[in-house]
């Protein structure tokens, strides 16, 4: 039997034991937008350029547009819920099979320690993710097709320019997947020390990752001739949200807005291949070496623990 | 039973030795188990027989000399896991899993299992495929728990404790679908457990721990022939004393003495020859002496 088999059948296992709280999640965020976008006959308020000022109702603007915003929305809200469980989640993962019993049965099984945390890890920090923001993405379109036809009629739906829209929703999805990549390896030190935390530490693992954190934001860096910990972790925070959120796109909508509409949805692909290589070239700096580190080195104690687990 | 250079060998040990801090918990073991014996492990708590199974299969180092299946457990783990079948402790399987879906993962991480005989031995169980485990007695997690790993192919059962806190239908249940299901003359079991009374028909060896020691490492041919214990009158009980026996005991109707080798001529000629109990050897061979002393009959 060949490892990527054995592999595979660690993230069946995750897939088994945690899929009914992932279909929730893959199915919620559509759901809800959709209701939005049923109930509420104005639709969206949208409001660009962060001045809080509601520039628009979505429903008034050109087709395409809504569709691109309930895509937005749709995907930022999956991407806002997926945030929230794999952060609610971590803690208890580190030590699920320890609580409930079954760690000797796992481990009585051919497996390597490493290869059986690398797929709980891998599944809860980036595969049941990106399949939540998938679903998400997909279903948007769908919400869209719900906010625009009682208003525009289905005719109006399909005659939107589809080809460059659906060059531009699978180009975001690519965009998508390698954002949550790089989002997962550039919190990699904290998300898998705080596991870490939780496995060694039991019930203290996370307010010691809490302490922690507050004293050497608050007390070590006001000892320090320049602070470390407290711009470390505003650097891999603010990475990780730019490599998702693609903030040279934040002002997309008022250039779609303001330029010709078919040519600026022609370039969106373009533009997101752009951005998709400056999250890359991001990612090629020391910083994202020492990130890699510090996962590293959380994940190292993650495979100790559970070597050492009784 | 004992130190061999036999290659054939599944387990082979040589001294070894493994401590928790100050605490020895293994002390100089060696021993041996050949194909198709079915080996008790038998110690009181905190003799050493988890930290020993631990050791077999790779999950505690050990000193000393330890091949299991020609394999280093310890640098081998997985490649050993994949020859051999292992339950660990008692209930362990995850409560949130059906039985089914068990067969799956199993049949996904382990080459050498058939779920088509898992299933096979699942349907002589009360258990169903479709069944969660959380929602199944102790007893039925244990029979599913065997069910899986007697569908593993393999020349080596390692148990650990396997029914521990089961009532006697289910220990009962569990034993019959071991030797039914699963020896077949060429396997080994190694099955370590308190309950020695209920595996002494089982066993063809044995292996005694106490305080992390081997106090005996046998065949039941052996120790047939090796220790011998003697019915005999109260009126005969000084006599017995005055040989220094290994045990003194209560026997039906009487008092029994338990000497290992052949008794004094003149003693023997007092009592009748009985068929030593394993658990009497046990309580002789793991009670400390000072116990014994103040507790003797």
């Amino acid at each position: 039997m060949d490892r990527l088999q054995a592999f595979r059948t660690l993230l069946l296992r995750e897939w088994m034991q945690h899929r009914a709280g992932w279909l929730v999640l893959v199915g919620l965020p559509s759901l809800l937008m959709a209701g939005l976008s049923v109930l509420d006959g104005s639709g969206l308020v949208l409001r660009i350029g962060g001045q809080g000022t509601p520039i628009d109702r979505l429903s008034t603007l050109p087709l395409p547009l809504q569709t691109l915003g309930w895509t937005v929305a749709t995907t930022g809200l999956a991407l806002l819920l997926v945030a929230l469980t794999v952060l609610f989640q971590l803690p208890g993962l580190a030590r699920r099979d320890v609580q409930d019993g079954s760690v000797a049965f796992w481990r009585s099984l051919p497996v390597g320690h490493g290869e059986a945390v690398g797929a709980t890890v891998l599944m809860h920090l980036l595969l049941l993710p990106a399949l939540a923001v998938t679903a998400a993405l997909l279903g948007a379109q769908l919400v869209a097709a719900f906010a625009i036809v009682p208003h525009h009629g289905v005719l109006a739906w399909l005659q939107q320019p589809w080809a460059p829209m659906l060059a531009g929703l699978v180009l975001a999805l690519g965009r998508l997947w390698l954002g949550l990549l790089l989002a997962a390896l550039w919190l990699s030190p904290a998300l898998l020390l705080s596991m870490a935390a939780s496995a060694w530490l039991k019930r203290w693992g996370m307010p010691v990752v809490a302490g922690v954190t507050v004293l050497g934001t608050y007390w070590l860096d006001g000892r320090l001739p320049q602070p470390v910990v407290g711009p470390a972790l505003q650097r891999l925070g603010n990475e990780a949200l730019y490599a998702l959120l693609a903030p040279d796109l934040f002002d997309g909508p008022r250039r779609l807005g303001q330029g010709e509409l078919a040519s600026e949805i022609a370039a969106l692909p373009a533009a997101l291949l752009h951005d998709a290589g400056r999250v890359l070239a991001s990612a090629a700096s020391p910083a994202f070496l020492v990130a890699l580190a510090g996962g590293a080195l959380g994940f190292g104690l993650l495979v100790w623990r559970r070597a050492r687990s009784e | 039973m004992t130190p061999t250079d036999d290659k054939a060998a599944l387990i082979q040990a040589r001294g070894l030795g493994l401590h928790y801090g100050a605490k020895r918990a293994l002390d100089d073991l060696s021993f041996s188990v050949a194909p198709g014996r079915v080996v008790g492990l038998l110690g009181h708590n905190g003799a050493g027989k988890t930290s020993l199974m631990k050791a077999l299969v790779g999950l505690h180092a050990v000193d000393g000399e330890l091949r299991v299946l020609g394999l280093d457990p310890r640098r081998d783990r997985v490649a050993l896991l994949q020859q051999l079948a292992y339950i660990p402790d008692v209930a362990i399987l995850p409560g949130w899993a059906k039985v089914s879906q068990l067969i799956t993962l199993v049949a996904g991480l382990h080459p050498k299992f058939s779920a088509e005989r898992a299933r096979a031995l699942i349907r002589r169980t009360s258990v169903g495929l479709g069944d969660t485990v959380k929602h199944l007695s102790k007893g039925m997690v244990v029979q599913v728990h065997l069910a899986l790993v007697a569908a593993i192919d393999a020349k080596l059962m390692i148990l650990d404790e396997p029914t521990l806190g089961l009532d006697v239908l289910s220990r009962k249940a569990f034993y019959e679908l071991l030797i039914d299901e699963w020896c077949d003359g060429e396997r080994s079991v190694l099955i370590s457990t308190h309950q020695v009374e209920e595996i002494e028909t089982l066993l063809s060896d044995v292996l005694m721990l106490n305080e992390g020691r081997l106090v005996l490492g046998l065949s039941l041919e052996d120790i047939d022939r090796r220790f011998v214990a003697l019915g005999h009158d109260p009126a005969a009980a000084d006599a017995m004393a005055a040989a220094h026996p290994l045990l003194r005991y209560r026997v039906q109707g009487g008092s029994a003495a338990l000497f290992d080798g052949a008794p004094p001529p003149e003693v023997a000629a007092l009592g009748q020859r009985l068929r030593p109990s394993l658990v009497d050897l046990f309580v002789a061979l793991t009670r400390r002496p000072e116990i014994n002393r103040t507790q003797g009959l």
